[in-house]
C-alpha cells in the first residue's frame, strides 16, 4: 500500500480513553518507531492497525481508503507480537506456513515458502520442534518468518525484542534492520527503548498518553526535541535537566545565573546532554562526586550548587578523580531552553556556561 | 523472498488493492455475525425462561385455578420491546448519560404500560397458603372430592422441615468436616496419603447406586421413615467434598500463624479453635452454602426414605401437590413454586461468589 | 527431666501424654467424618452384596441364601435388556446433543459476547440446574400437558397451525427425558468449557486472525485444541453421571408409560421399591455400583496429587 493514515484515531475501552486522537501519516517502505513509555497507547495503535481493534473514532485509511472495517485477516499484514503468540500445539514449521493456509497455497509450494522464510531468519534447522523446545531467541525468528512468509504488505513488531538478552538484542536489531531494507517492507516498530528507536527506524513517533509528543528522524528528535518529555526520553545517559527562572537575559538557578540569549522568559528549564559537557577552565564549579568507567567514555557525576549534573567525557581512563574540583563547559549551540510551565522547546534560546 | 518493485514512488502497472470493497464485507459479515449469534441465543433461550416466567405470571395472576396464558403473552409482549429498545440503546448510545438517561426512559415507559395492561390482573390469592394453615381443605372444598387421601400438611410445616433437615445438614457437616480437614491438613499420621486419595475416590463415586442399601440398612438400624436417618446419610454423602474444600482453606493458612500460637503456650486443640478456625471463615461460609443448597433441593432419598412419616419437605410437598392438585388448582401450585424456588436462586447466587473464588483445585490441564 | 533411656521407656509403652494425645486429637478430629463414611459408603456396598445373594424382599426377612437373583439377573428377565438399550440411548443421547455439543456451542457463542451479555445467557441456561428437581420437572408437565392448557401445544397451535395437541409423554417419552435432561447437563459442560476458553490466552486469538483465520478457522486451530482435556474430561464425567441417575426421568415419566423410559438405574429402583424386590434390586445395583467403583478409582488417577499432599509441618500433637 502506498500510504497509510491515521484520520483524528479515537480508541476508547470502556470508560477509559486511551487514545484521544491520533493523526499521523506512514509513507510505503518506511521504517518507523513508535516509541513511548508504557500505556501510552502504542500497542493498541499497533493493532488498531492489524485490525484486532476497531476505532471508537476516527479513520484508518489505506491508499485514501477507509479500511476501519477491513478484517484482520484481509489486511495482508504480518505482525510478531512481545510474547511471540507461536501456536503452542504445532511444529515451528506448521506455524510458519499457517498463514498460507488461507492463501489456499498449494502444499508444496507453501512448504519452499515455508523454507525460504525460515533461511531468511536463519531457522532452518528448527522447523520440526514444537515453540517449547525453542529458546526465546529462537522463537522470536519463528514469529518474524510466520509474518513475512505471506509477503504482508505491513509489517508490525510490538516490543520484539524486550524479551531477549542482551547480546541478542543487540544483533537482532541489525538483523531486523537489514532484513526490512532488504524487502522494503512497510515497517512499524513499537518500542519503549530510544536507543532500539534511534537505531533502526527512518522516522521515530514520540508519543505519551495517546497522543503524539514529536514526529522526525532520530537526529530530529535527538539535536531539537520539542518537549521536555522527548528531551529526557530520547539520549542516554539521560540529559541534564535544570531548572530556573528567565528574566533580563539571563537563567537564575539557585545562586548560579547562567547569561542567556533568545525569547525565554518566567519558569524555564535547561536542558544539558552529558555528551556535550565538558570539564574546562571556565563553566559551572563542582566536585567530582562518582565516576563510573563505560568502555570508551566515563560517566562523571558532578557535585554543583545546582544539583548533580552529569558529564560524559571521551576516553576509556579516567582524567580526574573523585573529589576534584572541576568546571564544567558546554557550548551554547548544545543547549536547550524549555518553558517550565508548557515543556515546549524555546526556539532560539540559548544558554552560556557561567563565567 | 523477492518481493516485485512496488516501491519505486509512481511505479505503475503497480495492482491497486480495492479496499472500500473489502472493507464493505467486512461490516456486512460482522453484521451478520452479531445478528445470527443473537438470533441463535435467543432462539434457545426462550424455551427456558418462558416456563419460568410462566411460572410468576401464574402465581400472580391465576383465577380459579387455571394456568392461563393470557398475562403471560401481554408481559412478553411488553417486556420483550422494552429489552430490544434497552439493548438498541446500549449498542447505539454515545455517552453514559445519554445510555442511562434513555433507559431510564425505557424503563418508565415499559412500566406504565405494564401497570396499565397487566397490573389489574395481578394478585396475591394465590398465596393463601402462607397464611391459611388448612390450605389442604380450602382446596378440596374448590373440588369436591379428589382421590388419594394423602393428608396434606401445611405448607410452612413443610418449610420448615426443609430449613431443619438443611440446616442440620449443613452444622454436621461444617463441624466434621472442619475437624477432619484440619487434622489432614497439619498433622503427620500414617495412612495420611491414603485416605487423601480415598476422598477424592468417594467424592467422585456416585451415591445413588446404594439407594437399595442404604434403605435396608436405615431399616434395621430403626432409622427409616425418619428426617434424622435422611440427614445422615445426606451428611455423610457431603462430607468427602466438604472436606476436600476446607483442606484447601486450611492449606492456605500460614504455618507461622500457628507455631506462634503453640509458642505462647496453646496446645493444638486450643490453636486450631481460637486461632485458625476464624481463619477459614471463608470456606466454612461455602461449604455451608453448598451443602444448604443441596439438602433443600433434595428429592430422592427424602421420598425413599420417608415411608409413612408426612414430616414432608417442600420438595416432598411440592411433589404431591403436584400429583394432588394438579390441574385443580394452577395457581396455588405456582405460588407454592415460586415460594420454593426463590431461596434456591439466592442460594445460588450467594454460591456464585464462593465458587469464582476457589479454582478447580487439583484436576490437571 | 527424664533421661533419654526412660522417655524411650515411656514412649514404647504408649503412655506417655503425647501418646495419649496423639490417640485422642486422632478421634476427635477424624473419628466422626471417618465412621460417617464406613458407614454410608462402604457398609452399603457390603450389605448390597449380601443381600443380593438372599430372597429378601417384600416381607423383609431373609429365609434363605440363593444365587436366583443372579440367575433371573442373567437369563429370567425379559426385561433388562431393552432396559439397557434404553441406557444406551439416553446415555449417549443425551451426552452426544446437549451434555457436549451444545454446552460447547453455547460456550463458544457467549464467550464471543462482550461479558454481560454472554454472563446473561449462561445464567438462563443455569436455571434449570439451579432449580429444586421437583420443580423443574413441574414446568416440564405444565409446557408438554396434553390438552391446549401446555404451553407447547398453545405455540404449536396457535402459531404453527398444530390440529390436535400433542402428548409427548406418551408420544415421544425417550426423547423428552432426552431434552429434559440435556438443559439440565448442558450448564455444567458450559461453565467449564467457559472458563477453559478464557483461560487461552489473548494474543494467540489476535495471532491468528492477523495470519488470516476466520471465525471458524480460529475455533478449529487455537480454541478447540485447547479444549482437548476439558472435552474429555466432562465427557466422562457425564457418562457416568447419566448412567447412574434416574431421578429427573422419575419424576417426569415414572418410568413409563410401562417401561419405555425406565432407564437401567430406573429400573433398579423400581424393582426394589415398586415391587419389593430388594434382593433382585440388590443384585441388579451391584453392576452400577461395579462400574460407579471402577470410574472413580480411574478418576483420582487424573488428580495431581502432589498439591494435595502438601506435607504438615509441625510434629507437636
Amino acid at each position: 500500500m502506498a500510504r497509510i493514515e491515521f484520520r483524528n484515531i479515537v480508541k476508547r475501552f470502556g470508560d477509559v480513553e486511551v487514545i484521544p486522537g491520533l493523526n499521523l501519516e506512514i509513507a510505503d517502505g518506511e521504517f518507523v518507531a513508535l516509541l513511548g513509555p508504557s500505556g501510552c497507547g502504542k500497542s493498541t495503535s499497533l493493532l488498531i492497525l492489524a485490525g484486532i481493534y476497531l476505532p471508537s473514532g476516527g479513520d484508518l485509511l489505506f491508499d485514501d481508503q477507509v479500511v476501519n472495517d477491513v478484517e484482520a485477516k484481509d489486511r495482508n499484514v504480518g505482525i510478531v507480537f512481545q510474547s511471540y503468540a507461536l501456536y503452542p500445539h504445532m511444529t515451528a514449521r506448521d506455524n510458519i506456513m499457517f498463514p498460507l493456509r488461507f492463501k489456499k497455497t498449494p502444499r508444496a509450494e507453501a512448504l519452499r515458502r515455508v523454507k525460504e522464510a525460515a533461511d531468511l531468519v536463519q531457522v532452518g534447522e528448527l522447523l520440526d520442534r514444537r515453540p517449547s523446545q525453542l529458546s526465546g531467541g529462537q522463537q522470536q525468528r519463528i514469529a518474524l518468518a510466520r509474518a513475512l512468509v505471506k509477503e504482508p504488505q505491513l509489517l508490525l513488531l510490538d516490543e520484539p525484542l524486550s524479551n531477549l538478552d542482551a547480546t541478542l538484542r543487540l544483533s537482532m536489531r541489525s538483523e531486523i534492520k537489514s532484513l526490512q531494507e532488504k524487502l522494503g517492507v512497510t515497517t512499524i516498530l513499537v518500542t519503549h527503548d530510544q536507543i532500539e528507536a534511534t537505531t533502526m527506524a527512518d522516522r521515530i513517533i514520540c508519543m505519551r498518553a495517546g497522543r503524539i509528543e514529536q514526529v522526525g528522524t532520530p537526529d530530529d528528535l535527538y539535536l531539537r526535541p520539542s518537549s521536555l518529555f522527548v528531551a529526557g526520553f530520547i539520549g542516554s545517559p539521560p540529559i541534564n535537566l535544570i531548572e530556573g527562572e528567565a528574566a533580563n537575559g539571563a537563567i537564575k538557578a539557585g545562586d548560579t545565573a547562567f547569561p542567556a540569549t533568545g525569547s525565554a522568559a518566567g519558569p524555564v528549564t535547561i536542558g544539558l546532554r552529558p555528551e556535550h559537557l565538558h570539564v574546562s577552565e571556565t563553566g559551572l564549579p563542582g566536585r567530582i562526586a562518582q565516576l563510573e568507567p563505560m568502555g570508551r567514555e566515563i560517566l562523571y557525576v558532578v557535585k554543583t550548587d545546582i544539583g548533580y549534573i552529569r558529564l560524559l567525557e571521551q576516553g576509556s581512563s579516567a582524567r580526574h578523580g573523585i573529589g576534584t574540583a572541576v568546571r564544567v563547559g558546554f557550548s551554547p549551540s548544545d543547549s536547550l531552553v524549555f518553558d517550565s510551565r508548557t515543556g515546549r522547546l524555546v526556539a532560539g534560546a540559548q544558554a552560556q556556561p557561567t563565567a | 523472498m523477492s518481493r516485485a518493485a512496488v516501491t519505486a514512488p509512481g511505479a505503475t502497472g503497480k495492482p491497486a488493492i480495492d479496499w472500500t470493497g473489502i472493507a464493505t464485507r467486512g461490516r456486512a459479515a460482522r453484521r451478520t455475525r452479531a445478528v445470527g449469534v443473537y438470533a441463535f441465543l435467543i432462539a434457545v433461550s426462550v424455551p427456558i425462561i418462558l416456563p419460568y416466567f410462566w411460572l410468576v405470571t401464574v402465581a400472580f395472576s391465576s383465577r380459579g385455578g387455571v394456568a392461563e396464558t393470557d398475562v403471560l403473552w401481554r408481559s412478553v409482549f411488553i417486556l420483550v420491546p422494552a429489552v430490544i429498545a434497552f439493548w438498541l440503546v446500549a449498542m447505539l448510545a454515545r455517552s453514559r448519560r445519554q445510555m442511562w438517561t434513555l433507559v431510564a426512559l425505557i424503563a418508565v415507559v415499559a412500566t406504565a404500560v405494564f401497570v396499565a395492561l397487566v397490573g389489574p390482573a395481578l394478585h396475591l390469592n394465590n398465596f393463601i397458603f402462607l397464611v391459611e394453615p388448612d390450605f389442604a381443605s380450602v382446596i378440596r372444598s374448590k373440588v369436591g372430592k379428589v382421590s388419594g387421601a394423602v393428608q396434606f400438611p401445611n405448607v410452612w410445616h413443610a418449610f420448615g422441615n426443609s430449613i431443619l433437615l438443611a440446616g442440620s445438614q449443613t452444622a454436621i457437616v461444617v463441624t466434621v468436616a472442619s475437624l477432619a480437614a484440619y487434622y489432614l491438613s497439619r498433622f503427620q499420621f500414617p495412612g495420611r496419603a491414603a485416605m487423601l486419595r480415598s476422598l477424592l475416590v468417594l467424592h467422585a463415586f456416585p451415591v445413588l447406586t446404594l439407594i437399595v442399601p442404604l434403605f435396608l440398612m436405615l431399616y434395621y438400624i430403626g432409622l427409616l421413615d425418619s428426617l434424622f436417618g435422611v440427614i445422615l446419610v445426606l451428611v455423610a454423602f457431603e462430607l468427602p467434598f466438604a472436606i476436600f474444600i476446607m483442606k484447601g482453606f486450611f492449606d492456605a493458612v500460614p504455618w507461622d500463624i500457628e507455631m506462634s500460637a503453640l509458642t505462647d503456650g496453646a496446645s493444638r486443640r486450643q490453636a486450631f479453635l481460637r486461632v485458625i478456625l476464624p481463619q477459614v471463615t471463608n470456606g466454612i461460609l461455602a461449604i455451608s452454602v453448598f451443602t444448604f443448597i443441596r439438602g433443600w433441593e433434595e428429592y430422592i432419598f427424602v421420598f425413599t426414605f420417608l415411608v409413612h412419616n408426612t414430616n414432608w419437605t417442600m420438595s416432598l410437598y411440592m411433589f404431591y401437590v403436584r400429583d394432588d392438585v394438579m390441574g385443580v388448582d394452577y395457581g396455588v401450585v405456582s405460588a407454592v413454586g415460586v415460594f420454593y424456588l426463590v431461596p434456591s436462586l439466592l442460594l445460588y447466587l450467594a454460591a456464585q461468589r464462593y465458587l469464582l473464588q476457589m479454582s478447580i483445585s487439583g484436576v490437571k490441564g | 527431666m527424664t533421661t533419654l533411656a526412660e522417655q524411650l521407656i515411656i514412649e514404647r509403652r504408649g503412655f506417655s501424654r503425647t501418646a495419649m494425645r496423639r490417640r485422642v486429637n486422632l478421634l476427635i478430629f477424624l473419628g466422626p467424618a471417618v465412621a460417617l463414611t464406613l458407614l454410608f459408603f462402604i457398609v452399603p456396598v457390603l450389605i448390597d452384596i449380601a443381600v443380593s445373594f438372599t430372597d429378601l424382599g417384600r416381607s423383609l426377612r431373609i429365609t434363605g441364601f440363593t444365587t436366583e437373583q443372579y440367575q433371573r439377573v442373567f437369563g429370567g428377565d425379559s426385561r433388562i435388556a431393552p432396559a439397557i438399550g434404553l441406557t444406551f440411548i439416553y446415555v449417549f443421547g443425551t451426552l452426544g446433543i446437549f451434555n457436549v455439543t451444545f454446552a460447547l456451542i453455547l460456550a463458544l457463542v457467549t464467550t464471543s459476547l462482550n461479558k454481560v451479555s454472554g454472563g446473561f445467557f449462561r445464567g438462563v441456561w443455569l436455571l434449570p440446574r439451579m432449580s429444586p428437581s421437583v420443580l423443574y420437572i413441574l414446568l416440564w408437565l405444565w409446557v408438554v400437558d396434553p390438552s391446549s392448557v401446555g404451553l407447547l401445544n398453545q405455540i404449536l397451535m396457535t402459531v404453527f397451525g398444530l390440529e390436535t395437541p400433542l402428548d409427548l409423554k406418551t408420544q415421544a417419552p425417550v426423547l423428552l427425558i432426552i431434552v429434559a435432561n440435556g438443559f439440565i447437563g448442558a450448564s455444567l459442560g458450559m461453565i467449564i468449557f467457559t472458563s477453559a476458553i478464557r483461560g487461552i490466552p489473548d494474543h494467540l486469538f489476535h495471532a491468528a486472525r492477523v495470519d488470516g483465520a476466520g471465525t471458524l478457522a480460529v475455533v478449529r486451530h487455537i480454541t478447540l485444541p485447547a479444549l482437548r482435556w476439558p472435552i474429555s474430561f466432562v465427557t466422562i464425567y457425564q457418562t457416568l453421571s447419566l448412567l447412574v441417575s434416574f431421578e429427573y426421568i422419575l419424576l417426569l415419566t415414572k418410568g413409563g408409560p410401562f417401561y419405555d423410559t425406565t432407564v437401567y438405574a430406573l429400573y433398579v429402583y423400581r424393582r426394589a421399591f415398586e415391587s419389593g424386590q430388594y434382593a433382585y434390586g440388590a443384585a441388579l445395583a451391584l453392576f452400577l455400583i461395579v462400574i460407579g467403583v471402577i470410574f472413580a478409582l480411574l478418576g483420582w488417577r487424573f488428580f495431581d496429587m502432589k498439591r494435595l499432599l502438601q506435607q504438615p509441618r509441625i510434629e507437636v500433637q
